[in-house]
């Protein structure tokens, strides 16, 4: 399968502070959620790698934080410009022979979660998402439930209890993914997590980004992942 | 029709263009960008003897023009290479160089062995290792030792043998007529320069994060250190030169074919194109073919106005 491609800008605007959705129109076929796209930045060394947070008909949605030089140059890319990318990359979300599910969106980690928050309505799997943010201004719309300034792990026993799910998935800060492992651990729930790093290649042949698991391999965020079992990371 | 093929003392390539160590995975990896096969050669990921994890933490830092790496050869061995992705190599059809680290002589002359026993047609030493049994010295820093290294390594390895040379040196001359003295067939330069990535940050709470990856610093930053050492190789030695180091389009290569590259090689652009490799073949034949000539070689004399 043919993984560079040339797309069109179809709408990259801020949607809220700081963040910015950009819709590529592509000859992609297929991207789950989970997987991401790599975009390539003219001015930087290292491509951008951005989860996606919905894909129909070969429209890419991403949505992106401003952090610094890569995303402020695809910031200024207008609509209709050609947009340099690589997809889809990475592993997907299991949703396969789970009845109900918890996702956990931890500032622009609501990404992947609104994707797969559509897969899991079309699988007819039931499920909450509770999205934080650091204030109201921060806010992406989607989500079933927002906390805002405080830490979405507050609210997991209040839901768990309530739709007592088989699975609880999370993107967001690596302290966030951590405890939310950790709380899957100890009530005995499955957890799959989302894992951002520095990546450079973003196919698992330079090694840069690794993490390494439980079993003592390591694995690399951008082909063995991005998603990972929550218990199988060595924190 | 042009001809792009290059001999290098033997060890044939159908054009000028391979892949670094470390930036093409060890076979066919790049299938989903391009059709690997076309390429001179890719030169596969480090390999020792024994498999490697690497470091841990953070293993990369961008910087200006370029990025800094510290992956400490995390790579599968040789003998899984050898089971697992030498098949892939040769059912492909893809042309390659073996890149091979270690920590003593010992290590270089084992996996020698196991490079002459399977057939390997070609091997890349990477010198930038430190010799454990040495004070961690890098085998490449030191002219003795790395003729040493050089010279047990040839005994045992009778295929096409590249050394791959360290930029931080002071004299690269000399390292270079060591190696060529002690047997190597070819000279490959420049392997990553040192570098430091240091990131400051102010915290919400007013503290100070640092954060520091040393490592090799590679990218379209180093293209006029290795262009230096290329020029400076080739004023030394008689056997061929692979060229590397900053490399991202077709105007590169005409620079270091220019100060005495035979062919070259093309590392961390791929991480930015994965396709760049065809995309500079296809190019260089243009070049060839506008200025009305017909081989790669008739370029490298006009260049070189021989």
């Amino acid at each position: 399968m043919k993984k560079s491609h040339t797309g069109k800008i179809k709408y990259n605007k801020e949607i809220a502070k700081d963040t910015f959705k950009l819709v590529i129109s592509s000859d992609v076929k297929e991207i789950e959620a989970g997987q991401f796209v790599s975009v390539y930045c003219e001015n930087k060394t290292l491509r951008r790698p951005f989860s996606v947070a919905d894909f129909e008909n070969g429209e890419i949605t991403v949505l992106y934080k401003l952090k610094g030089e890569g995303t402020n140059y695809i910031k200024n890319l207008k609509e209709n410009e050609n947009i340099d990318f690589l997809a889809p990359l990475g592993n997907k979300f299991t949703k396969e022979g789970f009845k109900s599910a918890l996702l956990i969106g931890a500032g622009i980690g609501i990404a992947p979660m609104l994707f797969l928050k559509k897969e899991l309505n079309k699988f007819g799997i039931k499920n909450h998402l509770i999205s934080g943010f650091k204030d109201t201004k921060e806010v992406v719309e989607g989500s079933n439930q927002v906390v805002i300034g405080g830490s979405v792990l507050d609210e997991i026993e209040n839901v768990v209890e309530k739709i007592k799910p088989d699975i609880i998935y999370s993107c967001g800060p690596s302290i966030v993914l951590k405890l939310v492992s950790e709380f899957g651990v100890k009530h005995n729930i499955k957890t799959q997590i989302a894992m951002e790093k520095v990546m450079a290649c973003g196919i698992g042949v330079c090694r840069g980004c690794i993490i390494e698991l439980k079993n003592g391999e390591n694995a690399s965020v951008c082909k063995d992942g991005p998603v990972f079992f929550g218990n199988e990371i060595k924190w | 029709m042009v001809d792009l093929s290059v001999n290098l003392n033997g060890f044939k390539l159908k054009n000028p263009i391979i892949t670094a160590s470390g930036t093409y995975g060890y076979a066919d990896e790049y299938d989903d960008f391009i059709n690997v096969s076309e390429l001179g050669a890719i030169v596969t990921k480090a390999i020792s003897i024994e498999p490697k994890k690497g470091n841990s933490g953070e293993r990369l830092f961008e910087t200006y023009g370029g990025m800094i790496n510290r992956i400490g050869l995390e790579n599968v061995g040789i003998k899984e290479f050898i089971s697992k992705k030498l098949p892939t190599l040769k059912d492909k059809n893809i042309n390659f160089i073996m890149n091979l680290a270690g920590s003593s002589v010992e290590d270089y002359i084992k996996a020698a062995e196991v490079a002459q026993n399977a057939g390997i047609k070609a091997v890349e030493v990477n010198v930038s290792c430190p010799n454990v049994k040495q004070g961690c010295l890098e085998f490449g820093t030191n002219p003795n030792s790395l003729g040493h290294l050089t010279s047990e390594i040839r005994k045992i390895y009778k295929g096409f043998l590249i050394i791959k040379l360290t930029p931080n040196v002071a004299d690269i001359e000399s390292l270079a007529k060591s190696a060529e003295s002690n047997g190597a067939d070819c000279i490959s330069a420049i392997n990553t320069l040192k570098g430091l990535g240091v990131k400051i940050e102010i915290t919400p709470d007013k503290n100070i994060k640092k954060t520091f990856v040393q490592g090799g610093l590679s990218g379209k930053c180093i293209k006029p250190v290795a262009l230096s050492m290329v020029k400076r190789i080739k004023s030394s030695v008689q056997i061929p030169i692979i060229g590397i180091g900053g490399i991202s389009t077709v105007d590169d290569v005409l620079e270091f074919l220019t100060v005495g590259a035979d062919a070259i090689q093309i590392g961390t652009e791929n991480f930015r194109h994965p396709d760049v490799t065809i995309k500079i073949k296809n190019e260089l034949n243009n070049i060839i073919e506008s200025l009305n000539l017909k081989s790669l070689d008739d370029l490298k004399r006009k260049l070189r106005n021989e």
